[in-house]
C-alpha cells in the first residue's frame, strides 16, 4: 500500500471518529422558574434513566443568538404594539446577545444577520410591512434547522423566537377542513376538524425531534373558536417539545408585557451539554433536576431528543 | 476541497464534510478558532441561510424539481360509514325493525405547495397553490312515524274511528243539512241549541256510491298502515327510507407574491351533485321534497397592496352562482291533498323548480396605524340576483277539514279524511306561472373604525357603519303587492294591487334603507397585567331583507286560481270529481283587483328592517396549570324581525269579533271583518318585519390549554330568551304580536358542553409504553378526541286539540287551570307533565295561557362522541392515519317531545303528557388518511 493511501485512511478515520464524537453529547435547554436556592443551579441529568455528566452549562450571562422570526400578516392593531415592544426589547439586550431577524411570509427570508449592532434589526422591524399569509407552520422546521446548524458550530445559546399574529384560517395550506359539497355541510367527517391541525403539529414535532434549538412563540391574538384553540395549543405543544415555550396575548394591551416576558424567558434559559452514554438508543428521554436544600424549584427542560441517523 | 472530499467520501458523508470544511479560514479572514463564539455563530448563520436560499439572490440549495417534490404536501382520505358498524337507531328498533341501511363513502384529496414553471416561475416562494377534491356517495335511511287513514276508513267505514279520548267520532252526512227551526241565535250553538241539523251516516259508514272517484284514485297511492303505536289508530305508519346524497366538489386557490408589497390571491370552488330526500311513500304522491340537482361555483380575486409598514390596502372581488333544479321527473306532479289534523298529506308544494342565485361582491379595505390609533376603512358593493321558476301548486292543492262532515258548531265531530273521501275540499288552489322571475337587489356600505390605546392597559374601539340596502326589484318589473294606499274599485276598498314601475310606483315597491350603525368597545387589563382582561362592547346593526327562492310578489303576472268554501261547515270549495276548471283570465293582469279572492302576497311597504343590538361583557383570567377561565354576560335584542304567516297577518280579524260566534263560519260575513275584505288572507313569505326578541345570557368557560397532551374546554351557559314569533304551532295574536311574548320554544335555558383532545402519553418519548423499534411505532401517535353535550330541554308549547273559532284564529293557546301544578313528581315518558293543568278554551274564545310554558321544559338532549386516531409514520414526512369515531358512543336514546295536545273536558287527549319513543343511536365512522 502506498503512503498516500494510509494517509487517506487516517483522514477518513479521523473524520468519522470526530463525527461520532460530536453525537456523543447533546445540548438541552433548561429553564428554572424561580431561583430560591441561591447561587447558580446545580443541574443533575439522566438520559434514558441513567445519570449522565453535565459537561457544560451556559447560563443567562453567556453569549446568545436569538433568531427572531416575524410572522405578521393581519391587523395593524396587533402588529404595531408588537413591533414597538420588539424594538424596545432588542434595544435593551446586553452586548453578548445578538439578534438575527427573519420573516416568514412566502418562505423564510433573512432581514438582518446577527451582529453586535442592533440598529439594522430595529430599522428592519420598523420597515417591515404586514403582508401575505401566515408562515409559521411552513417555516418553523427550516428556522429550527438553521438555529441547530448555528448552534452546532458555535458554543453559544441559540434560540428561535416567532412573533406571530397568524390565524389558522389564513394559511395557504388547508388546515380547516372546509365544506366542499354544499349538500353535506354537517357531515360527521367534520365533527373533529382540529384533527388536521393536530396531525400537522405532530409532524412538526417529529421533524424537530433531532434539532437542538428551542422554539419560543409569541402569539399576538387569542382566538376562542375550536380550530384556533387547537392551533394555539398545538404551538404550545411544539414549543414545549423543543424545550421552549409559547405565550398568547389575551389582549392588544398585553402584547408589550408578553414580549418582555418572552425575552426574559429566553435570556434566562440555560443550555446544558450532556454527555451521552457509550451505547444509547436514538430516542433519548431526558430528565433534569436542580436539587437544593430549600426544595427543588420548578424546572422546565426538553424531555425528548432523537439522535440523527448515522 | 469540498468537491474533492465529497467525491472521495460519497454522498453519506458529504454534508458532514462540508460542514466541517466550512470552518476553514479563507484568505485574509481571521481563523474561526480565533473568532469569538458569537462571530462564529453569525458567520455560520450567513453560510446556512445562503445554502438554504433565505438570502436575497441566494441560489437554491437543491435542484428545483427535487425541491418541488419536497415542498408539495397534502392528504388522501376516505371516510367510511356503514350500518354494519352502527347500532340500530332507537326509533327503528321501537318499531320492530332490525335494520336501518346506510352506505356512505366520502373520499378526496388535498394538495398544496409552491408552483415552479421553468423559465416562468422560478422562485419557489412566489406562487403557491392549493387544490382539494371531495366526493360523497351516500344512501342513508331515515325513520319517521306518521298517521295515515286506516284501510276501512279508505272505504268510507269510520265505525272504528275515535276521537283523542277514544270516544267514537261521529261522521255527519253534509247532504242532510237543514236549518234548525228551534235555533235560538241569542244563545251560543251547542248540542242543545243547534243552528243546523245534520244526520250521521248510518253505522258511521259512508256508502260506497258516495265515495268520490278522484279521491279513490288518489288514495290508491297511499301506503298501507304498518305500525300500531297508538294511541288508538294514531301513529300507524312507520317509514324508513333512503336519502341519496351524491356530490363532487373542488376547492382551488392560487397565491402569488409579486414583491413584498404586492400580492394576489385567486380562488375557485366548484360543486355538483344530487340530493334526494328520503321519500315517505314509494310513489309520486310522497309528501316529501323532490330530488335536487345542484351546481355551485364561486371564484374570486384578492389583491393586497402594502405601500408602507403602517398602511395595508386590500381589494377583493368574488363572483358566485348556485343553481338548484328540483323535480320528480314528471311533467305533471302529483296534486297536494292536505288533511288538516294528524293525517299525513299527499303530494307536496313546489314539486318542480329551478332556482339560480348569483352574487357579485366587491370590497375594499384600508388599514392605517398612526400613533395610538388604528384606523380601518372598508367599502362593500354587493349585487345579488335570484332567478327563479318555482310554482307552488302546479297540479293543484286541496285542503280538507272536519267541518263538512261535522255537526255544524260542535267540536269533536267530523273528520278531515271523511271530507276527502267525499271529495269535499274546503279550499283549493292552483298556481298559474307564466314565466320565471329575475329578482335583483344590492348592498353598499362604508365602515370606519378606530382602535385607540388610551393607556398601557386600556384599548378603546369605536366604529360607524353607513349602509344602504336596496329593495328587491325584478328585471322586467314583474313585481306587485297589496298596497294599503291603492284603491281597489272592484271591491270599493283600499288595498288594491300595486305594480312596480307603473303609476309612479318605484321598481322596488318600497324605498331603499340607509342606516348608520355604531359600535363601541373596550379591552382593559384592570390588574395591570395581561393575565386578566375585561372586555365590554355595544353594537347595533341592521339586517338586509333577503331574496328567497320562489315567485312571491308577482301576482298579476302569475296567478293563483283559488276556490274557497262559503261556509267551511256547510259547503265545499268545489267538488273534487269535477276538478279545477281552466284558468281563463289573460295575464298579465294589471288591474288593482287582480289578486282579489286569493291569499294575496303582501310586501311590507313600511320600510322597516330587522335591527339587532347587543351588549357584551366578559372577564377572562389566566390561572396556573394552563387554565383560562372566562365568565361573561350578554344582552341581545332585536325588533322588526322577519316573521311569516304563522306569526302575523295584517289582514287578520280582530279577536274581539269572536263574539259573533258561529256566524263567523260564513265566509262572506267573515270577510267584512277583515281590514282588507277583498282578500282571503295575506302571504308574508317569512319577510314581514314585525317580530321582536330579547335574550340574556350568562356563561362560564374553563379552558385547559394544552399541557401533558391534554386540551380541554368546558362551557356552561344559562340563558333566558323570549320572543313573539317562534311558537311551533303559530301565534294566537296575529295583529299585535307583543301579546305572544313568551320563552322561545327552541332555546334550551341551560346547556353544558365539553370538548377535549388528548394525545396519549405512549411511545418512545413519552412517560408510558416507551418501547423502541416496532413496539414504539405501534405505541406512539395515539390521540383521543371527544365531545359531550347536555341540555335541559326546551320550553313546551301546549295547543288545544280543537279550534272552534270560525276560522278567525288559526292557532289557539290553551287555558290554564288555576291552582293545578303542571309539574308531576316523577316525570318520565309515561307522564312528563300534568295535562290537567291545561284545558281546551271554550268555543269562540282565546286561550288565556302563553305560547310556551315558562315552568315546563321538554326532555333534554345529550350526546357523547369519541374519536380514536393512530398516526403511523411511513417514511419521510408521510404519515398513515387511521381513525375510528363513535357518535352517541353509549347508544343513548333521547326522548321525543311529549304530546302537548290538550283536549276538552268531554274529549280529553288521552295521550297528553305522554312521550312516544326515543330517537338516536350510535354511529361509527372509520377514516383512513395518508398525509404526505
Amino acid at each position: 500500500m502506498s503512503r498516500p493511501f494510509w494517509i487517506f485512511l487516517a483522514f477518513v478515520f479521523a473524520f468519522t471518529s470526530l463525527a461520532r464524537a460530536q453525537t456523543r453529547s447533546i445540548t438541552v435547554p433548561v429553564w428554572v422558574e424561580s431561583d430560591h436556592c441561591g447561587g447558580p443551579p446545580k443541574f443533575q441529568a439522566t438520559v434514558n434513566g441513567s445519570r449522565v455528566p453535565v459537561k457544560s452549562a451556559l447560563g443567562p450571562s453567556s453569549d446568545q443568538i436569538i433568531l427572531v422570526v416575524l410572522d405578521l400578516t393581519s391587523s395593524l392593531t396587533l402588529i404595531d404594539p408588537a413591533k414597538q415592544a420588539l424594538i424596545s426589547q432588542i434595544s435593551k439586550l446586553p452586548p453578548n446577545t445578538w439578534v438575527g431577524l427573519l420573516h416568514a411570509q412566502d418562505g423564510l427570508h433573512v432581514l438582518t444577520d446577527p451582529g453586535a449592532n442592533s440598529k439594522p434589526a430595529i430599522a428592519a422591524i420598523r420597515a417591515l410591512s404586514n403582508s401575505g399569509q401566515p408562515g409559521l407552520l411552513g417555516t418553523v422546521t427550516s428556522a429550527l434547522s438553521l438555529a441547530d446548524g448555528v448552534a452546532r458550530k458555535s458554543p453559544v445559546r441559540v434560540s428561535v423566537l416567532y412573533v406571530t399574529d397568524g390565524s389558522i384560517y389564513s394559511y395557504p395550506e388547508d388546515y380547516t377542513n372546509p365544506v366542499i359539497n354544499q349538500s353535506d355541510p354537517y357531515d360527521l367527517s367534520r365533527a373533529f376538524p382540529d384533527a388536521l391541525i393536530n396531525d400537522k403539529i405532530s409532524r412538526l414535532i417529529r421533524s424537530a425531534s433531532s434539532l437542538e434549538a428551542p422554539l419560543f412563540v409569541v402569539q399576538l391574538a387569542f382566538r376562542q373558536d375550536g380550530l384556533s384553540e387547537a392551533y394555539q395549543s398545538g404551538l404550545k405543544t411544539l414549543a414545549r417539545a423543543t424545550g421552549g415555550a409559547s405565550m398568547i396575548a389575551q389582549s392588544e394591551a398585553g402584547i408589550p408585557d408578553l414580549i418582555s416576558q418572552m425575552f426574559s424567558r429566553i435570556s434566562d434559559t440555560w443550555l446544558l451539554t450532556l454527555e451521552l452514554p457509550p451505547k444509547v438508543h436514538k430516542d433519548i428521554r431526558i430528565h433534569v433536576d436542580v436539587p437544593c436544600r430549600e426544595g427543588s424549584p420548578r424546572v422546565f427542560w426538553r424531555a425528548h431528543f432523537q439522535l440523527r441517523e448515522g | 476541497m469540498r468537491t474533492l472530499a465529497a467525491l472521495i467520501l460519497g454522498v453519506g458523508f458529504c454534508q458532514r464534510v462540508t460542514n466541517l470544511i466550512a470552518d476553514e479560514p479563507k484568505a485574509g479572514e481571521p481563523s474561526s478558532a480565533q473568532s469569538s463564539p458569537l462571530v462564529r455563530g453569525a458567520e455560520e448563520f450567513k453560510i446556512l441561510t445562503g445554502d438554504m436560499g433565505m438570502r436575497p439572490g441566494a441560489p437554491p440549495s437543491v435542484h428545483p424539481s427535487h425541491k418541488l417534490k419536497l415542498l408539495w404536501h397534502g392528504r388522501v382520505y376516505e371516510f367510511f360509514r356503514n350500518d354494519a358498524l352502527d347500532a340500530i337507531p332507537h326509533q327503528v328498533k321501537q318499531n320492530g325493525q332490525t335494520k336501518s341501511p346506510l352506505r356512505r363513502n366520502q373520499f378526496g384529496f388535498s394538495v398544496a405547495g409552491p408552483v415552479l414553471i421553468p423559465h416562468v416561475i422560478r422562485n419557489p416562494h412566489s406562487t403557491f397553490f392549493m387544490l382539494s377534491y371531495e366526493g360523497v356517495r351516500e344512501e342513508a335511511f331515515q325513520a319517521s312515524l306518521h298517521t295515515i287513514p286506516t284501510a276501512p276508513e279508505r272505504l268510507g267505514d269510520f265505525s272504528q274511528t275515535v276521537d283523542p279520548a277514544g270516544h267514537p267520532l261521529p261522521i255527519y252526512d253534509p247532504t242532510t243539512t237543514v236549518p234548525n227551526p228551534d235555533y235560538n241565535p241569542n244563545v251560543p250553538v251547542s248540542t242543545s241549541n243547534l243552528q243546523y241539523l245534520r244526520s250521521t251516516f248510518p253505522g258511521n259508514i259512508i256508502p260506497a256510491n258516495r265515495l268520490d272517484s278522484s279521491a279513490e284514485q288518489a288514495l290508491s297511492f297511499y301506503p298501507e298502515p304498518n305500525a300500531h303505536v297508538g294511541p288508538f289508530f294514531q301513529n300507524n305508519y312507520f317509514v324508513n327510507s333512503g336519502q341519496l346524497d351524491d356530490a363532487d366538489g373542488f376547492i382551488t386557490r392560487l397565491d402569488h407574491t409579486f414583491n413584498p408589497r404586492n400580492e394576489l390571491t385567486g380562488h375557485a370552488n366548484v360543486s355538483n351533485g344530487l340530493l334526494a330526500p328520503a321519500p315517505y311513500f314509494p310513489n309520486a304522491a310522497s309528501p316529501t321534497p323532490p330530488p335536487q340537482h345542484f351546481s355551485n361555483w364561486l371564484s374570486g380575486l384578492d389583491y393586497t397592496f402594502t405601500p408602507d409598514p403602517s398602511t395595508v390596502n386590500t381589494i377583493g372581488l368574488t363572483v358566485a352562482s348556485n343553481v338548484v333544479r328540483a323535480s320528480f321527473g314528471s311533467s305533471s306532479p302529483f296534486p297536494n291533498y292536505d288533511m288538516q289534523g294528524e293525517y299525513l298529506s299527499m303530494g307536496v308544494a313546489y314539486p318542480t323548480s329551478r332556482n339560480a342565485r348569483n352574487t357579485i361582491e366587491l370590497s375594499e379595505g384600508l388599514s392605517i396605524h398612526k400613533g395610538k390609533h388604528s384606523f380601518d376603512l372598508s367599502l362593500h358593493e354587493n349585487q345579488y340576483q335570484v332567478n327563479t321558476f318555482d310554482p307552488v301548486y302546479p297540479s293543484g292543492y286541496f285542503q280538507f277539514s272536519p267541518g263538512l262532515t261535522s255537526l255544524p258548531g260542535i267540536i269533536d265531530t267530523g273528520d278531515p279524511f271523511a271530507s276527502m273521501v267525499l271529495g269535499l275540499p274546503q279550499y283549493a288552489q292552483k298556481s298559474i306561472t307564466t314565466s320565471p322571475s329575475y329578482f335583483r337587489d344590492s348592498y353598499q356600505s362604508v365602515a370606519i373604525s378606530d382602535q385607540y390605546q388610551l393607556s398601557k392597559n386600556l384599548m378603546l374601539n369605536f366604529g360607524l357603519d353607513l349602509s344602504r340596502r336596496s329593495p328587491r326589484v325584478e328585471k322586467y318589473n314583474r313585481l306587485s303587492t297589496v298596497d294599503p294606499l291603492i284603491y281597489d274599485p272592484l271591491a270599493n276598498h283600499m288595498g288594491g294591487l300595486a305594480f312596480a314601475g307603473r303609476n309612479g310606483i318605484p321598481r322596488g315597491l318600497r324605498p331603499a334603507n340607509t342606516d348608520l350603525d355604531p359600535s363601541v368597545g373596550l379591552a382593559w387589563n384592570p390588574l395591570g397585567h395581561s393575565n386578566t382582561v375585561v372586555r365590554a362592547s355595544f353594537s347595533r346593526y341592521h339586517s338586509m331583507i333577503p331574496i328567497y327562492d320562489g315567485q312571491w310578489g308577482t301576482q298579476g303576472f302569475n296567478a293563483q286560481q283559488t276556490f274557497f268554501s262559503a261556509n267551511t261547515q256547510l259547503s265545499p270549495a268545489l267538488n273534487l270529481a269535477t276538478g279545477l276548471p281552466p284558468y281563463t283570465v289573460p295575464l298579465p293582469d294589471f288591474s288593482p283587483s287582480a289578486a282579489e279572492n286569493t291569499t294575496a302576497d303582501f310586501v311590507d311597504l313600511s320600510g322597516k328592517e330587522p335591527v339587532f343590538r347587543s351588549v357584551l361583557f366578559t372577564v377572562q383570567r389566566d390561572f396556573p396549570f394552563s387554565l383560562v377561565i372566562t365568565g361573561g354576560a350578554e344582552y341581545r335584542d332585536g325588533h322588526d324581525i322577519l316573521v311569516g304567516d304563522g306569526a302575523a297577518n295584517p289582514n287578520a280579524i280582530n279577536p274581539i269579533y269572536l263574539s259573533y260566534g258561529d256566524a263567523l263560519y260564513n265566509q262572506a260575513f267573515r270577510e267584512t271583518l277583515q281590514p282588507y275584505p277583498q282578500y282571503l288572507g295575506f302571504s308574508l313569505y317569512g319577510l314581514y318585519a314585525a317580530g321582536a326578541y330579547q335574550r340574556t345570557e350568562e356563561y362560564i368557560q374553563v379552558q385547559k390549554q394544552e399541557s401533558h397532551g391534554l386540551l380541554l374546554t368546558a362551557t356552561y351557559e344559562h340563558s333566558r330568551q323570549l320572543d313573539d314569533y317562534s311558537n311551533p304551532y303559530g301565534n294566537q295574536y296575529l295583529l299585535n304580536l307583543r301579546q305572544n311574548w313568551s320563552l322561545s320554544s327552541y332555546n334550551p335555558p341551560q346547556f353544558i358542553q365539553l370538548s377535549y383532545t388528548y394525545n396519549l402519553p405512549f411511545g418512545p418519548n413519552q412517560p408510558l409504553l416507551h418501547f423502541s423499534g416496532v413496539g414504539g411505532s405501534l405505541a406512539s401517535g395515539w390521540s383521543l378526541y371527544g365531545t359531550a353535550y347536555w341540555n335541559g330541554g326546551t320550553p313546551l308549547s301546549m295547543h288545544p286539540e280543537f279550534n272552534n273559532t270560525g276560522e278567525v284564529i288559526p292557532s289557539l293557546y290553551v287555558n290554564v287551570v288555576p291552582d293545578v301544578n303542571p309539574r308531576v313528581p316523577h316525570r318520565g315518558p309515561s307522564l312528563w307533565f300534568n295535562p290537567a293543568a291545561f284545558i281546551q278554551p271554550p268555543n269562540f274564545t282565546l286561550g288565556d295561557g302563553t305560547a310556551t310554558q315558562s315552568n315546563l321544559l321538554g326532555p333534554g338532549y345529550n350526546t357523547l362522541a369519541l374519536s380514536v386516531s393512530k398516526r403511523l409514520p411511513i417514511g419521510g414526512s408521510r404519515v398513515l392515519e387511521f381513525s375510528a369515531t363513535a357518535f352517541n358512543l353509549i347508544n343513548h336514546g333521547n326522548w321525543n317531545t311529549p304530546d302537548t295536545g290538550i283536549g276538552s273536558a268531554a274529549a280529553p287527549n288521552v295521550n297528553a303528557g305522554h312521550i312516544i319513543g326515543s330517537y338516536g343511536g350510535r354511529v361509527v365512522q372509520l377514516e383512513l388518511d395518508i398525509d404526505f
